[in-house]
């Protein structure tokens, strides 16, 4: 029984690690994209915007990634009338790279002016990306008031 | 970004999940009482193995497709999605579990550190969605190691 007792402890003290570790590692992606100066930003893609001037997501997936398809893209769809733009991390490196994504779904919320504002590293939910994108347009209002 | 024109069905994933957390614990929590039954971890090691080579040969995914699915006690959930990375992960369990396999005798602690692992993968990629083997599938696709 004593074998198995320190295989659990072994097993629960990996498992802490892993998830320090993968703490660590959003936290340090996220101040590395914050702290570039000036914040990467990325040009409009596609269409025009639909709303005017409004916050939109940039979304890194690839075809590896099975949660992007039954988690992710359900929680964007529940976002409604945002812009979302699709960005294929496994072809499209040099951008995965700009925002130092690590893991998929990434989801960065962009500023009207199209500078990162919020990025979320893995399954993000609708709730928390409502929340970002609220955020996002109440930043692109007071930018608006200080001009 | 081509979106996958293959479909897998996530239930015969679930099934295979459900079938290797099974088979680990039954390993682990029965080999306190009857040593014999760490068997079961090398069996469980060819069976990953096999079935990642020749699908036709995993044994849980089978029982899913020939037993399960027919009854209806398993309902399919069919999914536009790639086989590769789960096949990946699977393939990883399996190299896990051969290893544990080696040190299961000389040294149990770390042979059923490495099993319970597995199983603790399966079960996160059961109850989350998220499979740790496929994104250690997407690094390497990334770094160009592997091929699509």
């Amino acid at each position: 029984m004593s074998a198995q007792l320190w295989a659990l402890a072994v097993v629960g003290a990996i498992v802490l690690a892993a998830a320090g570790l993968e703490t660590f590692r959003s936290r340090r992606a996220r101040r590395r994209v914050f702290a570039a100066s000036p914040t990467p930003s990325v040009p409009r893609r596609g269409a025009a915007p639909m709303n005017g001037e409004e916050p939109y997501i940039l979304y890194f997936t690839g075809d590896s990634c099975t949660v992007c398809r039954t988690h992710q893209e359900p929680a964007l769809a529940r976002l409604g009338d945002v812009r979302i733009d699709k960005v294929d991390a496994v072809n499209e490196r040099v951008l995965a790279d700009q925002f130092h994504v690590y893991t998929l779904p990434t989801t960065v919320v962009m500023g009207a002016d199209g500078n990162a504002l919020h990025i979320n590293y893995g399954y993000a939910a609708a709730p928390k990306l409502e929340r970002q994108l609220a955020d996002a347009r109440g930043a692109g209002l007071r930018s608006a008031a200080t001009a | 970004m081509s979106t996958p024109t293959q479909v897998v069905d996530h239930s015969a994933l679930k099934v295979n999940q459900t079938g290797i957390i099974a088979t680990v614990l039954v390993a682990f929590i029965g080999s306190a009482v009857f040593r014999p039954l760490l068997v079961l971890i090398p069996l469980l090691a060819i069976a990953l193995l096999l079935g990642t080579f020749a699908p036709q040969l995993a044994l849980f995914k089978q029982l899913y497709f020939k037993v399960l699915k027919p009854r209806g006690v398993v309902k399919p959930r069919p999914v536009q999605d790639r086989p590769e990375p789960h096949n990946f992960a699977q393939g990883l369990g399996g190299v896990f579990l051969a290893v544990a396999s080696i040190f299961l005798i000389p040294l149990p602690v770390v042979g059923l550190a490495l099993s319970l692992l597995v199983a603790v993968l399966a079960f996160v990629n059961l109850a989350f969605g998220y499979c740790v083997g496929c994104q250690i599938f997407f690094q390497l696709e990334r770094r160009g190691l592997i091929r699509a």
